[in-house]
């Protein structure tokens, strides 16, 4: 038995994965709570565009680390590859999210005259389907980002990815990722409403980083447990300072202490809105965590060979 | 229609690497690069003072149930109809999700410093033209021709036996059939193709 240190897919892919889950869950967020809670136009089109942005620039390093790019649409040729289904859930979600977006921007009047370009019965129908295009945009963000995990999962011989524990902490940490990018977003807005979302956002990435220590735990518990090349890979990560100061630290408990002490101590006072140090640090490392987790267990990965 | 497969006789490898070389050569894989479609691995086994070295060829094992085939988003990876694993180099984009899938570090990117170089060492007769993922193929070109894979037919021990899974006079369908012979990693459900003799 030997165990080899996947050479197959290296930050690029990371960052893919990192990118796909702050897109897709950017959207998801933004979204429902443009739905459920109504907030500006503004910050949720620029929310919006920015998953947009963060699923297209995510692609293009896939598309940059694959041999023969320009022959990529022949990744829809087989159903049982999750590629494939990456591939239906991204196209599904810019269709979805073009279609929502594109009434908000009119909030913006330097975009007037190029959405007044657009046929009327065109821009009747996008905003009749507004509600549509955003509950299926957050379903295919929610898709994206749990393939990013289902992707490498899907490699019966690395055992510390071929768990189902993998997408689990993919998505919740996309999530946490995508809470995190909106409260960054939410600091630029001086919008009233903006900063009681911004609440709600920092109790929502609190929680979810809380889920995601419960995930990590019984992952690490299960990639302990035996002396496979899921224990190896572990101890790979016990031993390498950036994944613990930088991603477990810096990108999981110091955040989740900012964001406590912000709801439980600084939630009632009178000052009306908080002030944007804290939550810029806070979302900021979440972010720099979550890219760091994928690149960490991208390199953790490793083969377990029967020779 | 055959089911093809290969048994390895561990007992008599003595790792002279004849059979990489041979594969090397009929199929213009990239040995520049040390990337070879098989492998002969040298192990050591036992405890001081009781260790001994083995070698362990190796290739891919055409699984019957395909981790690389079901990974392949293009289809490019596909099984012909004698059970031979193959990569289609036009449909290939290149993903690699195939060799993180394949358990058996059967596959490698031949890629596009690869193909120049092949193109300055084998002029216009190449066999690889773009870039792709690449693997062992059982030589389906020697097969059509009623030859033995270039490994087989090079192996100076015998330790490599080549046939059809299916028929029963075979000499690959004895040693599988009577369990002398044994995949890999059968926990792993991958039905391999290859079957090992321990030594
Ligand atoms: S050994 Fe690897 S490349 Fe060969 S068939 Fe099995 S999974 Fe595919
Ligand atoms: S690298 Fe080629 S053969 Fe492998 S999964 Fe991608 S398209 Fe299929």
């Amino acid at each position: 038995m030997t165990f080899v240190h996947q050479e197959v897919w290296h930050w690029q892919i990371a960052t893919y994965l990192f990118l796909g889950g702050l897109g897709g869950a950017t959207f998801a967020i933004s979204a429902i709570i443009h739905l459920f809670e109504g907030c500006d136009r503004k910050m949720v089109s620029v929310a919006v565009m920015s998953s947009i942005a963060f699923l297209v620039i995510g692609t293009v390093f896939l598309l940059a680390d694959m041999l023969q790019p320009l022959k990529a649409i022949y990744a829809l040729t087989n159903p049982k590859s999750w590629i494939f289904w990456g591939v239906v859930f991204i196209n599904f979600y810019f269709i979805a999210a073009i279609t929502y977006v594109i009434p908000l921007l009119e909030a913006w009047p330097k975009l007037e005259p190029f959405i007044r370009k657009i046929p009327e019965p065109i821009l009747g129908l996008l905003e009749r389907f507004n509600n549509l295009a955003a509950l299926g945009g957050s379903a295919a963000g929610f898709l994206v980002a749990i393939y990013t995990g289902l992707l490498i999962s899907a490699a019966p011989a690395i055992n510390f990815w071929n768990t189902p524990a993998l997408p689990l902490l993919f998505v919740i940490s996309g999530f946490s990722t995508g809470a995190a990018f909106l409260l960054l977003l939410s600091t630029f807005s001086d919008n009233e409403g903006a900063h009681k979302i911004a609440s709600r956002l920092e109790q929502l990435d609190a929680v979810l980083i809380v889920t995601e220590l419960i995930i990590l735990g019984a992952y690490f518990n299960f990639a302990m447990f035996l002396p496979t090349g899921a224990r190896a890979s572990a101890e790979f990560l016990f031993h390498s300072p950036v994944f613990i100061a930088g991603f477990f630290v810096a990108g999981l408990i110091v955040p989740l202490a900012i964001e406590t002490y912000s709801i439980f101590f600084r939630g009632h006072g009178n000052e009306g809105r908080k002030s944007a140090l804290p939550i810029l640090v806070a979302s900021s490392l979440v972010l720099v965590g979550g890219y760091l987790l994928r690149i960490y267990v991208l390199k953790a990965g490793m083969f377990q060979f029967p020779w | 229609m055959a089911r093809y497969g290969m048994v390895m006789d561990m007992r008599t490898c003595v790792g002279c690497q004849a059979c990489m070389a041979a594969c090397s050569t009929e199929n213009q894989t990239p040995f520049w690069s040390e990337k070879f479609r098989t492998h002969v691995e040298d192990k050591e086994q036992g405890v001081f003072p009781d260790v001994r070295r083995v070698q362990l060829p190796r290739l891919c094992m055409h699984c019957e149930n395909t981790p690389c085939l079901s990974a392949c988003p293009t289809g490019a990876t596909h099984m012909d109809k004698n059970g031979i694993v193959l990569v289609n180099y036009d449909r290939c984009i290149g993903c690699y999700a195939c060799c993180i899938a394949c358990p058996y570090d059967a596959r490698y990117a031949y890629d596009g410093e690869d193909v120049d170089k092949e193109r300055e060492l084998y002029g216009k007769n190449v066999s690889h033209e773009m870039p792709h993922v690449d693997k062992c193929t059982f030589c389906v070109q020697r097969l059509a021709e009623k030859l033995e894979p270039a490994c087989v037919a090079t192996c100076p021990t015998h330790t490599r036996i080549f046939g059809d899974l299916d028929d029963s006079k075979s000499e690959v369908h004895k040693l599988a059939r009577s369990g002398k012979a044994q995949p890999l990693n059968q926990g792993l459900g991958t039905s391999p193709k290859v079957f090992y003799i321990p030594s």
